[in-house]
């Protein structure tokens, strides 16, 4: 199958590959520039790149980084993660206060928000364990099935959800008396959540749990034959990749200050998959490379294509013919033309002397 | 079927009585207290012919898709467009040549046609790669969808049935008893809707027919059930996945237009069809036709009822449906068992 | 999940009997891959399982282990009836098993092979903590690395290793967490003299309290690393005897030692 050749690689066990050298020492210079960049980026972005563009590409990056964490090291391409976070953003809009009083509780941010995380982590389970009884492809078009089922939920579920208006001026909380909607407040804010998701499925993937869920991927049965509850691993991978997907589900109602059935349709929970790919399953990194592109492809195609005589509509095409383009000559997606490009830059230097051939 | 009452007596006690409460819904006159209850008699019998037609459009629209995934393991998530596309497509030579039945012809040539070079230049050069493959469909059915978005535009088109199947024809079916005469009312139901029945189960009765009495079905089978047999058996296998394959987006095309003669068609059916194709086939078991049609009777019988009894609910009705397959029968009511 | 942790519980006493087969049956279809299997092997004992191709010599470890559940029949492990469990449950008991054709994590280390192999049979499977580097799996998995001799391979992909070694790396994972009983699925298939040898001395310096099953078709490794012989033919037992007694038996050699089946 087509996902072994994407399988995320290169496990290690041992934390002191290189003994004598800390941590610190070992991460190349490329991530220090970087850390320095985004950290920067304040002082010199105006408030629309922050707030649109780097704002929602973190946060389609987090939801798209559950989806690399279960289809890259599980093998199981779940199209729910959009659902997941979008269950996670109305749930903080219903426990916590929105500008629907009807509905909303208007509960302190303590309790909505880890509130908000348990019921998406308990969707995640439920559906996830529907999802795994049966294997490979299914998993895909069970997940789109439930998906649909619930994006048709919220639309004709006016007591909880309210159809199709939903919610709106559905704030975050004013901690520490900072306005958290506010452009660089908001991006420090993605940025630090972004950089926990990805730091935390790079840990996990070498922890006992994310090596066992390599192990299911490549050979389900001879897990088995270890000791190894296949059917249980898999399903707590679903809970676990639901906490990343709620992470970004919370930001993007924030960022929106709304959630409606239309943010969790099914044309968006492809969009993550899109995304996740057009970076690459490979590693954790490819859902952040590739929510990037999408965004400033999303932002920016209007402008482009109106120069051409296009509608901004057009924009589907694009990215459609963009992602195909992906899947059929760079499968492991943009990350996968990088390295191979570096690997062939490497190959042309000559190894005695250094210098280009 | 004896053998399933001898070695399951209560259920078969169970499902006996169902059959009979059932039959006694659809046949006898209501008699005054249930229709107090739950509404009038005619209103039933209407969500249940509505959702058998349903059914039968999902059928055809499904039929093609579990053949192409039992065959040659590939999920077409871009089966919906296929679907779309054709109903395009009907409308146009609908309203050009003023002739319904040329649709059908037509569309099922070109959207077979379209099938015919996305299996031979696309899924065939990955054959086994089944993720692969399913994404590719992924990208096309987003691409097609903005290409007909392009052309036809956000509105809905609704194709006009010829004059000889407008209006209603009377079913035998009693929908009520005129209180004062004592003459029994039957129930009126448009008569397109009664051939669209009729031409699915047809076409579903052709199609079992070609698959259990012919030698191409009899391969076809043979690859449901094992390819790698069929594959070492020396068939020229690729023709027949392509034979499949076109007659399966030809389908979906064909069940396009019919879509677009009793409903209508605007951007969004095409996921709405794909979606009513996966259910169909997660309930009804992968690769089986005989599955299919249950699956599509099943799923269409509970959207309509669902939608006239508990309208705020229809879609979870469904949707328990297919969890409950899963959760019981992972692999589909008449799926093979792995 | 199951509330109580079988691995934690302490080892089973038993009615005296490693593993206990009654009439263990295979049907695949209306074929009975295996029919009536009757087998018994006390703790530490050491048993070949000998047929041609097809005998169901394979199938009857996927009956033991639960890979493929046998159709009828009853299996015990250590006194325990084990015959509804599914395999990761009798794996925890101290079954282990390999498998023919080399099933491995080609996408992962040695090391992290064998450690996978190590953290299935102990608590903290579901741990998000990576192990430190004193961790006590981390350490036993190392030592069973070098017990197969791939220590200069440790962290190498599997998929890149030649197929001798794969094949000892199969040996390792079924060696890991405190085995009771093993069954190797033809170990020696593929592997050159040398290897054989290395094979021969990894088998016998086994822990006497370790019992297994061997199949393999190589007379020279069976014979010499074994104490009984079990001679399977179409899905059936017909013969069970001590390996001097099976090589001299005029009805085995007629089917299989003067046959030509090597």
């Amino acid at each position: 199958m087509a996902l072994a050749d994407q399988a995320p690689t290169g496990a290690r066990i041992n934390p002191a590959a290189a003994p004598g050298r800390s941590w610190i020492e070992r991460i190349p210079p490329g991530w220090w520039i970087a850390v320095v960049v985004l950290l920067a980026m304040p002082m010199v972005a105006n408030n629309f790149w922050l707030f649109q563009v780097m704002g929602w590409s973190f946060i389609l990056g987090m939801i798209a980084v559950s989806l690399t964490f279960l289809a890259g090291y599980g093998g199981m391409v779940s199209l729910l993660q959009m659902s997941i976070a979008g269950l996670a953003g109305y749930m903080v809009a219903i426990l916590g206060p929105s500008g629907t009083t009807s509905i909303s509780l208007g509960l302190a941010w303590w309790i909505a928000l880890p509130a908000a995380f348990l019921v998406a982590a308990i969707f995640a389970t439920l559906s996830g364990a529907l999802a795994v009884r049966t294997e490979g492809i299914y998993t895909i078009m069970i997940t789109l099935a439930i998906a649909a089922a619930f994006f048709y939920f919220t639309r004709q579920n006016y007591t909880i959800f309210n159809g199709y208006s939903g919610f709106n001026l559905v704030l975050p909380p004013r901690l520490f008396g900072v306005n958290w909607r506010d452009p660089v407040p908001f991006y420090y804010l993605c940025l630090g959540c972004a950089a926990l998701c990805y730091g935390a499925v790079v840990y996990i993937s070498r922890s006992p749990f994310g090596l066992a869920l390599q192990g299911v991927r490549d050979n389900p049965r001879r897990m088995a034959a270890l000791g190894f509850n296949v059917t249980a691993h898999r399903v707590a991978a679903h809970a676990l990749a639901s906490v990343f997907a709620s992470v970004g589900g919370i930001l993007l109602v924030w960022q929106n200050a709304q959630i409606a059935p239309g943010t969790i349709g099914i044309p968006a929970a492809i969009d993550i998959l899109v995304v996740a790919v057009i970076g690459g399953l490979r590693r954790p990194l490819g859902a952040f490379v590739g929510a990037f592109i999408y965004v400033i492809l999303q932002v920016f195609s209007p402008d482009v294509l109106g120069v051409f005589g296009f509608s901004a509509e057009r924009f589907k095409l694009i990215i459609g013919l963009g992602f195909l383009a992906v899947v059929l000559f760079s499968p492991d997606g943009v990350l996968g033309l990088w390295d191979r490009w570096r690997a062939r830059r490497a190959r042309r230097v000559d190894p005695l002397t250094g210098a280009p051939r | 079927m004896d053998k399933f009452a001898r070695n399951h007596p209560v259920w078969a006690l169970v499902i006996a009585l169902l059959v009979a409460v059932f039959l006694w819904l659809v046949l006898a006159p209501w008699p005054a207290e249930l229709e107090a209850a739950v509404g009038r008699k005619r209103i039933f019998l209407n969500a249940l012919l509505g959702g058998i037609t349903l059914g039968a459009l999902y059928f055809l629209v499904a039929s093609g898709f579990t053949l192409i995934f039992g065959l040659m393991r590939i999920v077409n998530l871009a089966h919906g467009s296929l679907f779309l596309l054709g109903g395009y497509i009907g409308y146009e030579i609908t309203t050009y040549t003023g002739s319904w039945l040329l649709a059908f012809p037509i569309v099922f040539v070109v959207v077979g046609l379209l099938g015919l070079a996305m299996q031979r230049f696309v899924f065939a050069h990955m054959e086994g790669e089944e993720l692969r493959q399913t994404l590719v469909s992924i990208g096309l059915s987003v691409v097609l969808a903005d290409v007909m978005l392009w052309y036809w535009g956000g509105q809905s088109y609704t194709t006009l049935a010829p004059a000889f199947l407008r209006g209603p024809v009377e079913l035998p079916l009693i929908s009520s008893i005129n209180p004062t005469s004592g003459e029994a009312i039957f129930i009126r139901y448009p008569s397109v809707r009664v051939w669209i029945l009729v031409a699915a189960i047809v076409i579903g009765v052709a199609m079992w027919l070609v698959l259990n009495r012919t030698s191409l079905g009899m391969l076809i089978r043979a690859g449901v059930d094992d390819r790698e047999m069929l594959a070492a058996s020396g068939v020229r296998i690729q023709l027949v996945f392509l034979a499949v394959f076109v007659f399966g987006a030809g389908l979906a095309g064909m069940a396009g237009v019919v879509g677009g003669t009793f409903q209508s068609l605007s951007p969004g059916e095409d996921t709405r069809f794909l979606l009513a194709s996966l259910v169909v086939v997660i309930v009804g078991g992968m690769g089986s036709i005989v599955g299919a049609a249950i699956g599509a009777a099943v799923i269409g019988v509970t959207e309509q009822m669902g939608l006239v009894y508990a309208p705020t609910y229809s879609v979870v009705f469904t949707f328990l449906i297919m969890a409950a397959v899963l959760a019981f029968r992972p692999q589909g009511l008449l799926g093979a068992g792995r | 999940m199951t509330l109580t942790r079988p691995d934690d519980r302490p080892a089973q006493m038993n009615s005296g009997n490693a593993l206990e087969l009654r009439g263990i049956t295979k049907m695949f279809g209306a074929l009975a891959a295996i029919a009536d299997v009757t087998l018994t092997v006390r703790p530490g004992e050491r048993r070949a399982v000998l047929g041609s191709n097809g005998a169901g010599k394979t199938t009857l470890f996927n009956c033991i282990t639960g890979d493929f559940p046998a159709t009828s029949g009853i299996i015990r492990f250590f006194g325990e009836d084990v015959t509804a469990f599914p395999p990761y449950e009798r794996i925890r008991r101290g079954l282990r098993r390999t498998y023919q054709i080399s099933s491995l994590f080609a996408g992962l280390t040695v090391i992290d092979n064998v450690y996978l192999a190590c953290r299935g049979v102990s608590r903290n499977r579901y741990s998000l903590l990576r192990p430190r580097t004193d961790d006590a799996l981390v350490h036993a998995a190392e030592m069973l690395v070098e017990a197969v001799h791939l220590t200069a391979v440790r962290d190498r992909l599997v998929g890149e290793l030649a197929y001798g070694q794969q094949r000892q790396l199969e040996i390792a994972l079924a060696m890991s967490g405190a085995p009771r009983f093993i069954l190797f699925d033809e170990p020696a298939a593929g592997l050159s003299p040398t290897e054989r040898r290395d094979l021969v001395a990894i088998l016998t310096s086994l822990p006497a309290h370790i019992g297994y099953i061997i199949i393999e078709h190589d007379m020279d490794v069976a014979l010499r690393v074994v104490e009984s012989v079990t001679m399977m033919h179409n899905g059936r037992i017909f013969k069970e005897g001590r390996p001097s007694e099976i090589e001299e038996d005029p009805e085995v050699q007629e089917l299989y030692l003067g046959g030509g089946h090597g």
